[in-house]
């Protein structure tokens, strides 16, 4: 283990990363380093199956590598096209040019995304308000794609404040998602980065002694005062026209989309740092009321001061988290990049931290940690590190894990695909590969009521930014009056200018039966779509998808979506596939390497055969019904 | 570190229940293996249990209790603008309940609920499956528990049905999939592609099965698995569905308008619609879901429209249900996460916060006397101050209006044991007194 430490820290110091201009080399971007961190895991799972004295598991064949690997990483199955360039390759370093691939393919960006929105719990509307959360729903795509460092990710939103519209600010959709509800936006804030849990300290003490309520309290100290940015300079406009509102006129309307789109999606005051306890607190430490001042529960000590308001709360809780918190914030996020990859986190729950030397391997945990903070929190290069190890290469293994909380490291889970996964599977089959078609794009025009105005003229951005300089209640009132006027006359009276560079003509959006990346869809999806069916997260909660099985989603594969949009869709991406193929078992060795990645057995033909002969080309058609309902195709090997 | 003490304390825990459960509580322990044990608890039935059947009505987001069925009139700093309107048989309810307000003499209020759980997740597990979540287990739902003790009724539709939920929450757990809620998205198109599609002939559909059931067949012997298993098991039950004659009982269509306008048009008013068809064609348990009851911002506005919601529907099915003679054999439970504190936050546009410490339930048909209310809170609402429910106990109530053990020991694939009502047998305890 010393050795271990020694080499990485050589070469931390070669390529010294934190601290420094990212954009010098990064460590990410050297191969052999990512080779070499991939090797030390390996060295360290070896040790651990010669120390338990176990055999180590076989590597899988191509076939289940490939699946497997397109499957975690980029969220849906090779095309036919992909599968056979890589089956019929005959070279040492296909396995690691695969990797390569796909961790520069754009379904990675794809497959993170549906990750983040399930853990951020992004959902694009809000009940009863005009607000909603799409441009912080571009922004963490955005971030996502850019492969914005975990860091510097999470710095952005515990730290944002400004406009809901300025693509450089939309990161206060973290805060303004929540409004209302500042205490549950802290206590997921803890579970989420730092697996620390203290939802229950809300209210009471943990009962297992671990964490206070007045521990809580000194934590949500940090976030308390959130504003809506100069909102009180509206509000008696505001209450003047609600009132007037019974014909529900444009005035009305444009009201509404300042006090609820703008005002009501922007954030200020960055944290006071003390916060009142309150009007139930139950224990003798403090007093129903009393101002207590910030303080972290762990860590490297931050306090704030109880006497007065301060401004920079919200600052100091960000650099606390990310930077004072020693291994528990970059253990987390590895452990939770470990799940990702290799199907089960070295500790379960991820969201309940463990420290290393508690874990069942200290020595793998903590290499983990500190490779994370190697890599300077580049999540790509840190998934493709474990993507290259040969503990990602393990043979599957179908017996549910030996040890209750986490890996067992004996081979493969075998492990249901998450709705995300079989839906863009299906669109795969169905559409040919779908990371062609074009990403949706941020909609900053102007709604009022449901229709856009001054297109090409103005956008949300600029209004936004406009509406919140005003710094009286008389410059709201004649921005208002201005506004009103300019909405009447079509926008002649503005120039356009910088907003028109938007290309605000070509907003892509996709509707909720659109046969595109899940990613792209409304999130979450209705009820009574096939993504919520398979149990797509409703994003209410921290990453709330369910594995579980249900006799819906086994009708919706016998008789619904999968019917309609795949088996009996004759112009499905799949029959084109078909096209030029000379001879039957051609055919049927290309639908098998198009669903499951893998040419028939002998077995496995005959049957087919007998299929096409028995049923002409509609035997065809049963292959394909019958190889989507297997298990195989469901569950990830 | 919580993990790692629960597992070492858990073979020592394990034995000692066991024990325990053997020699002083006089209680069986079944193996989970074994056809169903729905004969067993049968004989053990409390004598007089009237209900074959629950509706279970969820308030997700944690219903405002003040706001709703414990007003408190004298209380104007608590109440703000929501006021008080007496309904049948002299039981007051909150005025944003007028249709309600008809039909008190057939529920029972409990006003007494308290919850050790104040947050979305833990809130809404523990209501549902009397457990608080833990990382390594994952507890069955109420409807899974009443399947696995009472048995389905109906013998090819599914016996729990949840609509409009969320599918953690209707969970069969370690149950496994046979137990988990058959789910329904949007109530008016039933139970979606439950019909074999006009494209396909008979014949290839059976062809097709019967392809896919060989390849699962191989798929099952190299990976024995039971999540792989699960499905196998559901493509039985789904054909099984396929073929029942009485798959008319998720259409809604059938009904006549009468009885349409009756519920009223939201999804809410028409899934207790279908949940009423559902319990007339023997499914044992139906769950309906409605969201939105957050109302930790603008409290008062959003109550009230989540009470037009409510009102109607809930009105409509306990008349309806009377009107058809399922009344007196349907427990229809409405339930929440937790109330809301009696404090409205200025702060935060007249809000209201979680608040596990006191709120209400109700309960109507199955046995129950109508027209009263049980349990009391103090004058602002804020605590229990008579004869408090426990989340364990308002289960266990369920179990005893339908004559299930409430105690009874089940053991988990990995061997612990669990109950309908929770880890504490001796705790849980039914409220009788309610039942006429």
């Amino acid at each position: 283990m010393k050795t271990v430490f020694i080499t990485i820290a050589l070469l931390a110091t070669e390529f010294p990363v934190l601290g420094q201009a990212r954009d010098e080399q990064k460590l990410g971007d050297d191969p052999a380093y990512l080779t070499k961190a991939a090797f030390q895991i390996d060295t360290h799972i070896a040790s651990f199956y010669k120390r338990k004295k176990l055999p180590v598991p076989a590597v899988t064949n191509d076939a289940t590598f490939m699946r497997r690997a397109f499957l975690v990483s980029i969220g849906r199955i090779p095309t036919a096209e992909e599968a056979l360039a890589f089956l019929e390759i005959e070279d040492e370093s296909k396995r690691s040019d695969l990797v390569s691939y796909l961790m520069n393919a754009k379904g990675y960006t794809s497959h993170m995304t549906n990750w983040a929105f399930d853990l951020l719990r992004l959902r694009d509307g809000r009940p009863g308000s005009q607000a909603n959360n799409e441009p912080y729903r571009n922004w963490i795509r955005k971030a996502i794609d850019d492969n914005m460092p975990w860091d510097e990710f999470v710095t952005s939103l515990l730290n944002s404040s400004g406009s809901g519209w300025d693509p450089k600010t939309a990161s206060v959709g973290y805060y303004t998602i929540d409004r209302g509800m500042p205490l549950d936006n802290l206590a997921n804030t803890l579970r989420v980065f730092l697996g620390s849990r203290m939802e229950c300290a809300q209210c009471h003490d943990d009962p297992f002694g671990e964490t206070e309520r007045m521990d809580f309290y000194h934590l949500a100290a940090f976030t308390n005062g959130q504003y809506e940015q100069n909102k009180k300079y509206m509000t008696k406009l505001w209450r003047e026209t609600r009132e007037g509102r019974k014909e529900r006129g444009l005035e009305y309307r444009v009201a509404q989309l300042f006090w609820d789109k703008i005002y009501g999606m922007s954030l200020s005051g960055g944290g006071k740092g003390r916060i009142k306890l309150p009007s139930d607190y139950q224990y003798r430490d403090g007093s129903p009321g009393e101002l207590i001042g910030a303080k972290t529960p762990f860590g490297k000590s931050v306090r704030m001061s109880d006497r007065k308001d301060d401004v920079d709360g919200r600052a100091e809780l960000a650099e606390w988290v990310v930077t004072k918190t020693g291994e528990q914030f970059p253990g987390t996020i590895a452990n939770r990049m470990w799940e990702r990859i290799m199907g089960k986190g070295i500790y379960e729950p991820v969201d309940e931290y463990i420290e290393s030397s508690e874990t069942v391997y200290p020595a793998l945990m903590s290499y983990l940690a500190r490779l994370m903070h190697d890599l300077g929190y580049d999540l790509r290069a840190f998934q493709q590190v474990l993507l290259l190890t040969k503990t990602f290469q393990f043979a599957t293994n179908p017996n549910p894990s030996t040890l209750v909380g986490g890996d067992d490291f004996h081979g493969r889970k075998i492990e249901r695909l998450s709705a995300e996964q079989i839906w863009d599977s299906l669109i795969t089959l169905s559409r040919g590969d779908p990371d062609k078609n074009q990403n949706r794009t941020a909609d900053n025009r102007i709604y009022v009521g449901n229709k856009p105005v001054l297109v090409g003229k103005m956008d949300m951005v600029q209004l936004s930014k406009e509406v919140l300089a005003l710094e009286s209640e008389s410059e709201v009132r004649n921005y208002f009056k201005t506004f009103m006027a300019t909405m009447k006359n079509g926008g002649a009276d503005l120039k356009g200018g910088e907003s028109m560079s938007m290309g605000m003509m070509s907003v892509k959006k996709y509707g909720r039966d659109a046969p595109v990346r899940a990613s792209e869809l409304p999130s979450p999806a209705p009820r009574e779509h096939f993504l919520y069916l398979f149990g797509a997260s409703d994003r209410e909660v921290v990453e709330g998808a369910s594995l579980e099985p249900n006799v819906g989603q086994v009708l919706s594969m016998m008789n619904g979506y999968v019917q309609r949009q795949l088996v009996s869709n004759y112009g499905a991406h799949i029959y084109k596939s078909l096209e030029g193929a000379s001879s039957e078992s051609e055919k049927i060795r290309r639908l098998y390497v198009a669903i499951l990645n893998r040419p028939p057995s002998n077995k496995e033909m005959g049957w087919m055969k007998e299929e096409v002969a028995a049923q002409g080309e509609e035997g065809y058609r049963n292959i394909v019904a019958a190889l989507v309902m297997s298990s195989e195709f469901l569950f990830l090997q | 570190m919580k993990n790692i003490l629960n597992k070492a304390d858990e073979p020592t825990r394990r034995q000692f229940m066991q024990n325990a459960a053997r020699a002083y509580l006089g209680v069986h322990l079944f193996p989970m293996l074994g056809p169903s044990i729905a004969s067993a608890a049968a004989e053990g039935a409390a004598k007089g249990a009237k209900a074959k059947h629950v509706i279970y009505l969820f308030m997700a987001g944690g219903m405002s209790h003040l706001d709703t069925f414990d007003p408190k009139p004298k209380k104007k700093e608590v109440m703000g603008p929501t006021e008080t309107i007496t309904g049948t048989a002299g039981v007051e309810i909150s005025g944003f309940l007028p249709k309600t307000a008809q039909v008190t003499d057939k529920m029972c209020i409990i006003n007494s609920v308290n919850s050790t759980q104040g947050a979305h997740e833990q809130g809404s597990y523990i209501m549902h499956t009397s457990y608080a979540p833990r990382g390594t287990v994952k507890h069955p739902a109420l409807g899974s528990w009443v399947l696995k003790l009472g048995g389905r009724i109906h013998k090819d539709l599914p016996g729990f049905v949840a609509i409009n939920t969320s599918p953690d929450l209707t969970s069969g757990g370690f149950f496994g999939a046979k137990y988990s809620a058959a789910p329904i998205g949007r109530p008016n198109q039933g139970l979606q592609d439950s019909k074999r599609s006009g494209a396909v002939s008979q014949e290839d559909f059976s062809r097709r099965l019967s392809l896919a059931d060989r390849l699962n067949g191989q798929f099952h012997e190299r990976f024995p698995n039971t999540d792989v298993k699960a499905y196998e098991e559901l493509y039985k039950e789904a054909i099984a569905l396929m073929n029942s004659k009485d798959l008319k009982a998720f259409n809604i269509g059938e009904e006549d308008r009468e009885t349409r306008e009756l519920y009223g048009s939201g999804n809410f008013a028409q899934g207790c619609l279908l949940a009423r068809r559902l319990v007339e064609h023997d499914i044992r348990f139906v769950e309906v879901q409605l969201g939105g009851w957050d109302t930790h911002y603008d409290n008062f506005t959003a109550v009230e429209g989540r009470c037009k919601e409510f009102d109607q529907a809930y009105s409509a099915l306990l008349i309806d249900l009377e009107k058809r003679g399922k009344l007196k054999d349907t427990l229809v439970v409405v339930a929440t996460e937790f109330g809301r504190t009696p404090e409205i936050k200025t702060e935060h546009g007249d809000g209201r916060d979680h608040h596990p410490s006191a709120f209400s339930c109700v309960l109507a048909g199955g046995g129950i006397k109508g027209g009263m209310k049980y349990g009391k809170t103090d004058s602002t609402g804020g605590k229990v101050k008579k004869d408090k429910v426990s989340i364990p106990d308002f289960n266990a109530t369920i179990a005893h209006a339908l004559g299930l053990p409430h105690d009874l020991v089940l053991m988990s694939p990995s061997k612990r044991p669990f109950r309908i009502s929770g880890p504490e047998a001796a705790s849980a305890k039914p409220v009788t007194s309610i039942f006429g």
